[in-house]
Parts: C-alpha cells; structure tokens; sequence
C-alpha cells in the first residue's frame, strides 16, 4: 500500500515536471513573444462602452457622487485619510478578537450545525450551542430562551406581530411608544391595520416614560407593553425594572423591549427586570451583521406565533438553517462585551465627558437632548442657530448621523426629537455622536476641534445668529409678514 | 493546571502582548489592544492569590493567540490611515 501510493507519487511529480518545462520551453520571463504571434481579441468599442458604464458610471441613485475606486489604497502614501468614525449607534466595527473566532467556520468546519449524522455538523451544533450559552449569560437568561434570528429587526417584528397574533381572539391592544426605533413602530402600524388598537406612549422632555401613564393605558384586552431599553437617537434609558414590575402585575400581558443599543453596555437581566422578551442585534456589539437574537421566556412561558415557518429549527419560532458562522460571532461578541462591560462603559462615559466640557467650554447655545443619565455612548446635542444638515456637509472628516441611520437621509426633523418635546428648528440642528470601544481620546479631542471651528463658522455667515447677538428674540418675529 | 507563573513569565507575557498590540495595522484596533493590555496587566500587578495568577495567565496566553492572527489578518485588509493620524504621530503618541 504504502510503496504504491509513493510510486504513483513520483510518476505523478515526474509528469508534473514535463509538464511545466515544456510550458516554460515556450514562454519564459525572458522571451516575449513576437508580434507577429501576439493575438489580441478585439472586443469592440460598444463592449468597452458598456463595460465603462456598468462599472465606473455613477448611479441614478447616487445623486452627482462619485465612486473612488481606491484599490490597494493603504499602499499609497497620498491618499486621502479615512474621517473619524463617531458613528457607533448605526454599526459598530467588528471586533478583531470576533472574526478570529469566525473564520475557522468560514473554512474548514463548514458542516450545518442541523446535520446530526457526521461530525461536521456536529461540531457546528457544539459551537452554536456555546455561542447560545455566551448570549444567554449576558443578560441572565437560560440557553434555551435564545432565538437566534438575522437581527434586532426581525427579532422585533416576531415578538410583537407574534405575540399580538397568538393572542388575538382575546386581546386587541398594543401599548408602545413616541420614540421607538422604526421597526417598532412600523410593526404596530401593521397591527393596527389587521385591527389591533396601539396606544403610542408619550415621553417626558428628558426622554423618560411616565410610569403613571403606562399603568393607566394598560387595558384588560392588552397583550403587550413594547418599550425599548436604550433609545438609538439619544441614548435614554427606560425604567425597565420598574416597568417589567408594572407589566408583571397585570396576567397575560407581555413585556418586550427592544435592547439592541442596550445589551453588552449596560447591565441587562431578564429575570430582576421581569422582561418576557427582547430583541438583541449582533451589528451593535461588535458583532457581524445580519444576525440578532431573541429572548423569549419558556417559564411563565410567552407563546407567539412564527412568522418564518419550515423545518421547525429554533423551538418553531424561526425556521432556517443557523447562519452558524454569524452565529458564532454573536456569540463571541457577547462574551467579550460581558467580560469588558465595565472597562467599555468606563472608557466611553470619560470620553462623552470630554467631549461635552470641550464643546460646550467654547460654543454657547449648545443643547443636550434627552436625559443626561443615558447611555454616555450616545450624546445627542443640537447647536442653536446652525442646520443640522450643513453641519453635517462642512464636517468631511467626521463621520456623523443627524439622527438614525434610517431616518437621516431625509431631511425631516427627527421624530424622536419631537416627541422629547424640542422644536422644530432645534431638532432639525442636532447631531448625534456615538462612541464606543474603539474611540480613542485623540479622535474626540479632533473631533472637539473640528465642531467647534464649523458651528463658530457656520454661526458667522447666519443672519440669524448676528440678530441673536443684537439682542433681537428670534421666536417673537412673526415671519409669514415678511 | 500549570504551576503559578513567575514574575519574569508575566512580565514576558505582557511585553509580548503588548508588541503584538502595537502590531495592529488599523488605528482604533491598536490603540484599543494597547490600552487594554496595559489595563489589564496593571490589575494583576500586586495579586498575590496563586489561584488567580494562574487563571490570568492561562487566559492572557490563550488571547496573545487571538490577538497574533488578528493583527496578521487587520494588516492584510486594514490599516487606511485616519485623519487623526495625519494630523501627527505625535499626538498619538502621547499614549504609546
Ligand atoms: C433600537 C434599535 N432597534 C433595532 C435596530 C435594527 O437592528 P438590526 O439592524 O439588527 O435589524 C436598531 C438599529 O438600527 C436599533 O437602534
């Protein structure tokens, strides 16, 4: 057996051998050849056209923007620097310690963590098993209760259409509120078409729900109280204990909360806060994108009815095979963000301090919207006098949001915003700066700079701004006279 | 379980970590691992319980791994300067 196979080796090598000299008889580095044998295909003008515009013409959609095509670009010293991210409530960078615990699924263990036949599949279920486990531990809840699911989205959209469906002989209210994320709302909007009533809580000027309010719009037929953990816009955090104590009171309505922005920066548990559901997204916690988790409680168990229905994975509620590898990632996030929970939430509440005392040590009008005792990775503030959107333009070297990622390409003040009761002219002048992680003191201390430098600039050119300074009020001119 | 790391282990450990930290082509990445690292092994700097000198290790060693194939893997893909670093090393540098 053992010659055999090393016989056929060396017959092999050897016609490899011929095989490769007299290719290189032919053509070497140092013999190029004649023109006369050089062929060139002529594909035709019209091909190359077409070719152009596929690729480097731009869009209809990209509205006059260019595409650099930079590839190689860090090789070249004179490209242009990348801005400073300070983006982090629409995506977080993916933490380099989490791919490294993905890329082993990418290439050799590739097995369907479903396949119970052969150790592929076995040793994805294993890995999937201990990334349940990982999220699982984050937020105080048993392995068991976790969904995985493609993210904070569709973990929201299962736990609030399913919840309200399966219950929906007995139960038609919905209580949510003013300044949940779009997919909360757009979900309950759904509801309330197929004949659900939806009670949209009010929020005081801090952000903050009214307890009173919430224990007053709980109805006998209500099936559900949705209200988020951390707002994305303006970092507030809601009561959860207190509210979870309230839902707990009231048989047969269920508690979910959209922690997408919470989960791995503050301290999250299911059971002290009574939660009987929450939507966790991958993407926010230096996890991948296209995954997210849902926790749904099996004691007092919560039934809902699925929206994906198949091979019946995950308990029934959301059939298709894992993504094991994006899986595993989540997984890795959350035990990296138990473990660094509070190094994280220290670093970022130094670093908002620091930016807020810059900023406002010299730039007067500067408003902080929402409750000063949010989430300090999110600091929302709007800066009198100057538009939002051109703020936004001046800084190039800052990447920034006016609002949500899904509401900022439009040019409507943001909702949230509103609801916090601020004007329209001041919510239309806000700019949200997310850190986290990997920001670093030198970045805010940049970014410090830059924002000063613009809002002053900016403030320069304003006819508004030179009336405040003459000391005319602006909200007494009556503008439809001029 | 391995026996209590000496001194000179810890100390070779965290000056390996740390070099690997520095290795970070991207920015953010490396400033966060050098900061970390730092932290880190501060914290262990007076414990004197065996029992947790020997968890830190091992777990510390186990990460110098992670941390080695994700600064080869941030130097293949990453590493497009920031603005903050074109603006001078030696602004940066204060905390390097
Ligand atoms: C509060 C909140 N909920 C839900 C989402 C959506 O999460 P995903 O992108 O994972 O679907 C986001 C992110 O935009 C969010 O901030």
């Amino acid at each position: 057996m053992l010659s055999r196979s090393i016989s056929r080796q060396v017959v092999r090598n050897h016609i490899r051998c011929v095989a490769s000299t007299s290719v290189e008889f032919r053509r070497s580095f140092v013999s190029p050849s004649s023109t006369d044998r050089a062929s060139v295909t002529d594909v035709g003008p019209a091909v190359v056209r077409q070719i152009q515009e596929d690729m480097f013409a731009p869009r209809a959609d990209m509205l006059g923007f260019k595409l650099d095509v930079q590839p190689q670009a860090k090789n070249s010293s004179d490209l242009k620097a990348r801005p400073i991210y300070l983006d982090m409530q629409a995506t977080t960078p993916l933490d380099p310690r989490v791919l490294d615990a993905m890329l082993p699924y990418y290439t050799d263990m590739y097995g369907n963590p479903h396949s119970r036949t052969h150790a592929y599949g076995w040793e994805a279920e294993k890995a999937v098993d201990e990334a349940r486990q990982y999220v699982a531990d984050l937020i105080g809840a048993d392995q068991k209760d976790i969904v995985f699911t493609s993210g904070a989205t569709e973990s929201n959209n299962m736990a609030i259409k399913g919840v309200a469906r399966f219950h929906k002989e007995k139960k038609r209210h919905i209580i949510t509120t003013q300044t949940e994320h779009k997919c909360v709302l757009d979900s309950c909007r759904k509801l309330s078409e197929e004949g659900f009533d939806v009670t949209y809580l009010p929020v005081q000027p801090n952000g903050v729900i009214s307890l009173h309010e919430l224990e007053a719009a709980i109805r006998p037929d209500t099936c559900l109280v949705s209200i988020m953990a951390v707002n994305n816009e303006t970092g507030v955090i809601q009561p959860l204990k207190e509210i979870g104590a309230i839902v707990r009171k009231h048989r047969g309505v269920y508690f979910h909360t959209d922690a997408a922005q919470a989960v791995g920066k503050i301290n999250i548990d299911v059971d002290a806060m009574n939660i009987d559901l929450m939507s966790i997204s991958g993407h926010k916690i230096y996890g991948p994108k296209g995954v997210g988790a849902a926790y749904v409680r099996r004691r007092p168990r919560v039934r809902l009815e699925p929206i994906i229905n198949g091979g019946g994975q995950e308990r029934g509620l959301r059939s298709g095979t894992l993504p094991s590898t994006l899986v595993i990632g989540l997984g890795e996030a959350c035990r990296i963000a138990k473990h660094e929970m509070a190094r994280d939430h220290a670093h970022v509440s130094a670093l908002a301090d620091r930016l807020i005392k810059g900023i406002s040590a010299k730039v007067d009008h500067v408003v902080r919207n929402g409750d000063p005792n949010g989430y300090p990775g999110c600091v929302n503030l709007s800066f009198a006098y100057v538009e939002g959107e051109s703020l936004l333009m001046a800084l190039k070297e800052v990447a920034l949001s006016s609002g949500s990622a899904c509401t900022s390409a439009s040019l409507e003040p943001s909702y949230v915003l509103r609801a916090l009761g601020a004007a329209e002219d001041m919510a239309h002048s806000s700019l949200r700066f997310g850190m986290g992680r990997f920001t670093t003191e030198a970045e805010i201390d940049f970014v410090t700079e830059k924002i000063v430098a613009t809002v002053n600039r900016l403030r320069d050119m304003s006819p508004l701004w030179e009336m405040v300074q003459e000391g005319i009020d602006i909200s007494s001119i009556d503008w439809s006279q001029h | 379980m391995a026996s209590v790391p000496s001194r000179a282990a810890l100390l070779q450990l965290y000056s390996n970590t740390l070099r690997t930290s520095k290795s970070f082509s991207s920015y953010n990445f490396r400033n966060y691992f050098i900061r970390r690292t730092r932290d880190t092994f501060k914290s262990i700097q007076n414990e004197q319980d065996p029992d947790k000198l020997t968890r830190f290790y091992d777990e510390a060693s186990k990460e110098l791994e992670v941390l080695r194939r994700a600064a080869l893997i941030n130097g293949m893909y990453g590493g497009q300067k920031l603005v903050v670093e074109r603006e001078g090393a030696v602004r940066l540098r204060g905390d390097t």
